[in-house]
């Protein structure tokens, strides 16, 4: 709805979504490639060349930090920035700062993957990064949400739309969580090493804390956000029902907060702490099915399209499995399920089945519409996004159902006991159980990173040709 | 399903609209089931702090503490704990104290005990032992010796087995770069080579010999005029073909042999360090360990 004589690309900034996008692909594509790395150096430990900086201590955050933070950091990023100016109508506030947010945030992409290879980590799952990389996030996050709210509060729309909702609350949330759980004093102003201000179980406490919301708020929240906006765009129809957005917004928001602690069953944590974070967890299951009800309600009466629109797909399968693995989670923090499943490969299965599945599903989807928008053209080619969704989809079901089999085998053969009161099995013999599940979650990893590189080329060839039909400043021809 | 509401009547970006469908029903009564039974959970477990304290819930445990007093509390993990090492403890135990009151020899000839033995030596072995002398016992050359041939270097017999696992072995042979010349070290090996019946330069060797037996090396100081070694020592036997820190097997030419020994000669060793196991183990599991270990195939 652009103001007459004006096209969106001159209503709009869309350089700095341009940006974040083509980030969004070039992580990805590292970032997996570095998972694929590591799983293979699971499966055939020689490939760490006795090399320290390669041993999978050391590359296993690296690939964490580049999917999570790189690939789908940059997504949301793109998206967000993309979203709140159309659904805003008006235009990104703030040029310096969100290009602040560009430099700060890909700086960080580089420089962290570094020091973790060298040695340097606070040894905080997802949250490794010293404190000086610390600092930089805490100022990137703040331009973050000035840009963002800036841009809301100039809306041209009295309402604002449930998509910037999610995403506001994913940047409220994730900068209170990166502040508090990165509380530390650093050994001196030119050293890299830094204690935490917490110690002992509520170290652990403020860490799981941490590391459940950016689940939540990070992966989810935001990622739901993307989906209010890409789905019902895509499938050409309303979102679905209204009041259940509001009603299990607030609930995700409110109950995710609670369950962190599940991560810590059988600890030293006290018990009734324990409990709380379960049962939290199980009543979180209907919350965050709501976001998939929406969505997948959106498309009724349009089913038609997941045969011909290979986009519509991926968002579709995105949500199926986003369905799953929010139920599984529920299962996994009930603390005799736990039991079983706690340091076992199940925990990864569950992890790659809501980061494969959803989030890296979501944004192949959500990309696969929005670039062709940004450079003002069609898709290079449907065929090979279709290619693309096959091998995704074939590459996570391998993943999972590997680490199934390798998490639950894990858990059994620990516990088993013979007629003597002995324990049945060794560790070792656990560890060697493991190796053809460990090739096959390899193999299956292999089978989702082309699926990226087909994506890039892909993506790659749209730039190309919507630059060679607009030209290098974006102006679209007449009737676009 | 209900026929499409009205939607909202707000229009985003051109097109973007929302029905103002009612929850589902469904949705709403499984949402106040997960409700339902959190409060469930609630009254059973350890649930909300209150005051300086806690709910404590009506479930309760009952188990045999360290002292071995009976106690019953309110449902916590370490309570679940206790209670479940008490049962293994149950089954275990009856073994361990037999194990612990018959003589070596006889441990083996009962089948029961001795089907107990290799039940529980196996995961201690290989969660305690593996990581060096390997899963199956087999050692590796240039790291830990084998256990599963009869040569040892300290003594096959259960006590001589229990005595390097309960205070550990630090083997070592010094350097001799600094005493010997290359030619002289060189004579050595090819001597050495000669001790296991591999070929060797017979002018080289009985040069070695010489050397071997006289004071200027001294060889045979630790290893024995006969190069069988010294168990005492824990020095090696150089006469059969085992080898520990040089890789003979793997060589492929004469001159990588002579050199992997010279290289043993010249630098010494001070690596074959097997840590002592008294402060981990308990002396019962030490002895299950030792018949593990002499029946691994070797024992004397």
């Amino acid at each position: 709805m652009a103001a007459a004589g004006i096209t969106t690309s001159e209503q709009y900034d869309y350089e700095i979504v341009k940006k974040f996008a083509i980030m969004t692909l070039v992580w990805g594509m590292i970032g997996m490639g570095v998972g694929v790395y590591i799983a293979s150096e699971l499966a055939w430990p020689i490939l760490n060349w006795d090399i320290p900086y390669i041993t999978f201590g050391r590359l296993r955050p690296v690939h964490t930090t580049l999917v999570i933070f790189g690939f789908g950091g940059s997504a949301l990023f793109a998206t967000s920035y993309y979203v709140v100016q159309r659904t805003c109508q008006t235009r990104l506030y703030g040029n310096a700062l969100a290009n602040l947010t560009f430099w700060g945030w890909q700086a960080v992409m580089v420089l962290a993957p570094i020091s973790y290879m060298l040695g340097h980590t606070q040894s905080r799952e997802y949250a490794e990064m010293e404190w000086p990389l610390d600092l930089l996030v805490e100022v990137v996050w703040v331009a973050y949400l000035i840009v963002f709210v800036g841009t809301i509060m100039r809306r041209k729309q009295p309402h604002i739309y449930v998509a910037n909702w999610f995403y506001l609350a994913f940047i409220l949330a994730t900068a209170l969580l990166h502040t508090f759980n990165n509380l530390a004093i650093p050994v001196s102003l030119f050293h890299m090493k830094s204690y935490s201000l917490f110690s002992g179980v509520q170290d652990a406490m403020v860490q799981w804390w941490y590391g459940h919301n950016a689940v939540g708020f990070f992966l989810t929240a935001a990622f739901l956000g993307m989906m209010y906006y890409f789905v019902p765009k895509q499938a050409g129809r309303p979102i679905y029902s209204y009041r259940l957005s509001v009603v299990h917004f607030w609930a995700l928001s409110f109950l995710y907060m609670w369950v962190g602690a599940h991560h810590l069953h059988w600890t030293a944590l006290p018990d009734w702490t324990s409990t709380l974070a379960a049962t939290f967890s199980i009543m979180l299951l209907l919350p965050s099915w709501g976001g998939m009800i929406n969505g997948i309600m959106t498309l009724s009466g349009a089913w038609d399209k997941l045969r011909t629109d290979p986009v519509m797909r991926f968002l579709i399968v995105a949500m199926s499995f986003y369905g799953m693995s929010t139920f599984e989670g529920p299962m996994l923090a009930l603390k005799d399920v736990n039991a079983l499943s706690h340091y076992t490969d199940w925990t990864i299965g569950h992890v790659h089945s809501g980061a494969l599945g959803w989030v890296a599903m979501i944004t192949f989807g959500s990309m696969y519409h929005m670039i062709p928008k940004l450079w003002n053209t069609k898709l290079y080619s449907v065929k090979l996004a279709s290619v693309h969704f096959w091998l995704a989809t074939i590459g996570v079901l391998l993943y999972i159902t590997a680490m199934w089999i390798s998490g639950i085998t894990q858990g059994l053969m620990w516990r088993a006991f013979d007629d003597f009161g002995n324990l049945q099995y060794s560790f070792v013999e656990s560890v060697a159980a493991m190796h053809p599940l460990y090739v096959m979650r390899m193999i299956g990893g292999v089978f989702f990173l082309s699926g990226m590189l087909t994506m890039v080329y892909n993506c790659y060839m749209t730039i190309r040709q919507g630059v060679r039909e607009t030209g290098p400043a974006g102006v679209a021809p007449a009737g676009a | 399903m209900h026929a499409p509401v009205q939607t909202t009547g707000h229009v985003w970006d051109g097109d973007l609209a929302e029905y103002n469908n009612p929850l589902p029903t469904w949705w709403v009564w499984a949402f106040y089931a997960t409700i339902a039974s959190s409060l469930v959970y609630w009254l059973i477990y350890p649930a909300w702090p209150v005051g300086k304290g806690f709910t404590k819930g009506f479930e309760t445990i009952t188990y045999v503490n360290d002292k071995g007093v009976t106690k019953t509390t309110h449902w916590n993990t370490r309570a679940l704990l206790m209670k479940e090492m008490n049962q293994a403890d149950k089954q275990q135990r009856p073994y361990f104290e037999k194990v612990e009151s018959t003589p070596y020899q006889k441990i083996a000839a009962d089948p029961e005990l001795s089907n107990f033995v290799t039940s529980a030596g196996k995961t201690l072995f290989q969660d305690n032992c593996a990581a060096c002398h390997q899963a199956g016992g087999q050692g590796k050359i240039g790291f830990a010796p084998n256990l599963t041939d009869d040569d040892w270097l300290y003594g096959g017999t259960y006590q001589k087995i229990q005595e390097t696992i309960t205070n550990g072995r630090h083997g070592y042979m010094p350097p001799f770069r600094d005493v010997l010349s290359d030619r002289q070290m060189d004579d050595l090996a090819s001597y050495v080579l000669s001790l296991s019946g591999e070929k060797a330069d017979p002018a080289r060797a009985a040069a070695g010999d010489a050397l071997f037996h006289s004071e200027t090396a001294a060889c045979y100081y630790c290893h024995g005029a006969d190069a069988k070694g010294r168990q005492v020592l824990g020095s090696a036997n150089l006469t059969d073909k085992i080898w520990l820190w040089a890789d003979i097997p793997a060589d492929r030419t004469l001159d990588r042999k002579v050199q992997d020994i010279e290289w043993v000669i010249a630098g010494g060793l001070n690596k074959g360090v097997m840590p002592t196991w008294k402060d981990r183990l308990k002396p019962e599991q030490i002895k299950v360990l030792t018949v593990y270990v002499h029946e691994l195939g070797g024992g004397k």
